[in-house]
């Protein structure tokens, strides 16, 4: 049995019980940008959509197979990225992800796999002159 | 045991311990609270001697569930320390030259853990494979025996698939050889009539919390003709025959004894209701295909399902249902370890599939409403969770 209560943080539980921004991008205008990673040996699959528009990014989107922590860090890295400029983008990593979900240590092989998928995102999208 | 609030979780953990029966704890509290029975058991004054009736009313109630006179009864702290005085204590008494150890890789850790520390000791461990539906055959255990075999242990019904073991064929075989055999019924005995005399088992582990009982006390039957050879765990006291030194706790055994008289009075009819309550929530379950079942359906313990959601990471489900449902991914034992179970590696899953596997068990307290609850509380969550998978994540965890 887990102890909800002690086994995560109060973030990642509001971040696992809502999944904020998990599903497919709506319909919009700009350039559509995906990022995947998958390391089943971890448990542990994210893909990120996201809309870039002049640069900056404008809607995003989810999906992720996971852990508790997997799931919420997707989540929060997906909210963190909406309004940012790629190259801000990139300040998104794992330890940034474990902090604010306050994150055990044997939780980071997992959202390196968060990590992974953004930077598959960043390096996927048109760059912008 | 009922539960009295409705919006309690639905307990379907009955195999890691089932709640402690009302009419066991009162017949516990009395005990304690009993002036003229604090004395130790072994005492020989009036006050001992009161309290040792007490111990041995409980030990014939204990002996009654598996059919073994009383004096074959000897009181541990639980299953895990009569597995583990079983298996060290009757490997460690063999004759000389008998060095070999006959098991499976589908054990609870208490057995696979004492086979472990035997290896160290220099006997050889013969481990065993199951099948892929959880099953260890009678004749594989047959050709697994050697002239030099000092033990076969093998569980009886398997605490995380429930598949159950015919423990009568394999002690046939190994009585057939001289070979000792002793099974782990810790999970059987609440549901499955055992007959040690007419089973012909030597060694035979069982406790109470599986049944109702108290945690803190469980029982080793070991065969009066022939008798095992067995090399006590602790010394200090000569009790329980020699076999296990320590001041019996008066108030334990007589929770024990009763759990054991409550779950043999009614043993056959809640084991075809709890099996039926199963199949209902197998049926119900299937809402949230694609899914699959870990061990086989029959023989098999009543209470115990297993099952597999693909596309589900099994700590994401535990929390997705925390609150509402209270269950186990794998085993409770292994669970703490944080590593995919080893009973369903053995039968053949992959990791993944292992993760996405969760161990449901029903006991008596169990009605339909409850089972109708839990499914509606695993097919909502599986289905949130599905909806948030990559594409092909579907296929591919399973």
């Amino acid at each position: 049995m887990i102890d909800a209560g002690l086994a995560y943080s109060r973030r990642v539980l509001e971040l696992f019980r809502a999944l904020p921004t998990a599903g497919d991008l709506a319909a919009g205008e700009g350039t559509v940008i995906v990022g995947e990673a998958i390391a089943l040996d971890r448990s542990a699959w994210v893909r990120f959509e996201a809309r870039a528009d002049a640069g900056r990014i404008v809607d995003t989107a989810f999906r992720a197979f996971g852990c508790p922590h997997t799931l919420a860090a997707a989540a929060l890295a997906s909210l963190a990225l909406r309004g940012q400029t790629l190259t801000e983008a990139t300040a998104i990593n794992a330890g940034r992800l474990a902090h604010d979900l306050d994150a055990p240590p044997e939780k980071m092989g997992r959202l390196l796999v968060v990590e992974d998928a953004l930077r598959a995102l960043i390096r996927g999208a048109p760059r912008v002159q | 045991m009922t539960r009295m609030d409705p919006a309690a979780p639905v307990y379907l953990d009955h195999a890691a311990t089932a709640p402690l029966d009302a009419r066991v704890a009162a017949a516990m509290a009395a005990c304690l609270a009993d002036t003229s029975l604090q004395s130790n058991p072994a005492s020989a004054h009036s006050g001992g001697r009161a309290a040792a009736a007490r111990v041995e009313a409980a030990r014939a109630q204990v002996a009654r569930l598996v059919n073994a006179p009383p004096e074959t009864i000897a009181f541990t702290s639980g299953a895990t320390e009569s597995v583990n005085l079983a298996v060290l204590g009757a490997a460690r008494a063999a004759p000389e030259g008998r060095r070999h150890v006959v098991t499976s890789r589908i054990e609870h850790r208490a057995g696979l853990d004492a086979c472990r520390q035997l290896e160290r000791e220099g006997f050889e461990v013969t481990w065993l494979a199951p099948t892929r539906d959880g099953r260890i055959e009678a004749d594989t255990v047959a050709a697994a025996l050697r002239p030099d075999t000092a033990l076969v242990s093998l569980m009886h019904g398997n605490n995380e698939t429930g598949v159950v073991t015919d423990v009568g064929a394999i002690a046939a075989a190994c009585n057939a050889r001289g070979t000792a055999l002793h099974t782990d019924a810790a999970q059987s005995a609440a549901w499955i009539p055992i007959d040690v005399e007419a089973t012909g088992v030597a060694l035979l582990s069982f406790c109470a919390h599986k049944l109702g009982g108290p945690k803190g006390i469980g029982a080793l039957y070991v065969r009066r003709r022939p008798r095992p050879l067995l090399q006590p765990l602790q010394f200090g006291g000569g009790h329980e025959r020699g076999l296990r030194s320590g001041t019996l706790a008066t108030h334990q055994a007589v929770g024990f004894g009763v759990a054991c008289e409550l779950a043999a009075a009614d043993l056959t009819a809640e084991a075809a209701r709890v099996t039926a309550l199963r199949e209902r929530l197998w049926r119900r379950l299937q809402a949230a295909a694609p899914l699959w079942r870990n061990g086989a359906a029959e023989p098999a313990l009543p209470g115990i399902l297993n099952v597999g959601f693909a596309g589900i990471e099994g700590e994401s489900l535990l929390l997705e249902i925390d609150g509402r449902l209270a269950a186990s991914s794998g085993a409770a034992c292994s669970s703490a370890t944080g590593e995919p179970s080893y009973v369903l590696r053995a039968l053949g899953r992959s990791d993944p599939a292992i993760q996405a596997s969760l161990r449901l068990s029903l006991g008596r307290g169990t009605t339909s409403d409850d089972v109708d609850r839990a499914a509606d509380v695993l097919v909502l969550g599986v289905s949130r969770l599905r909806s948030a998978l990559p594409a092909g994540a579907l296929e591919r965890v399973a």
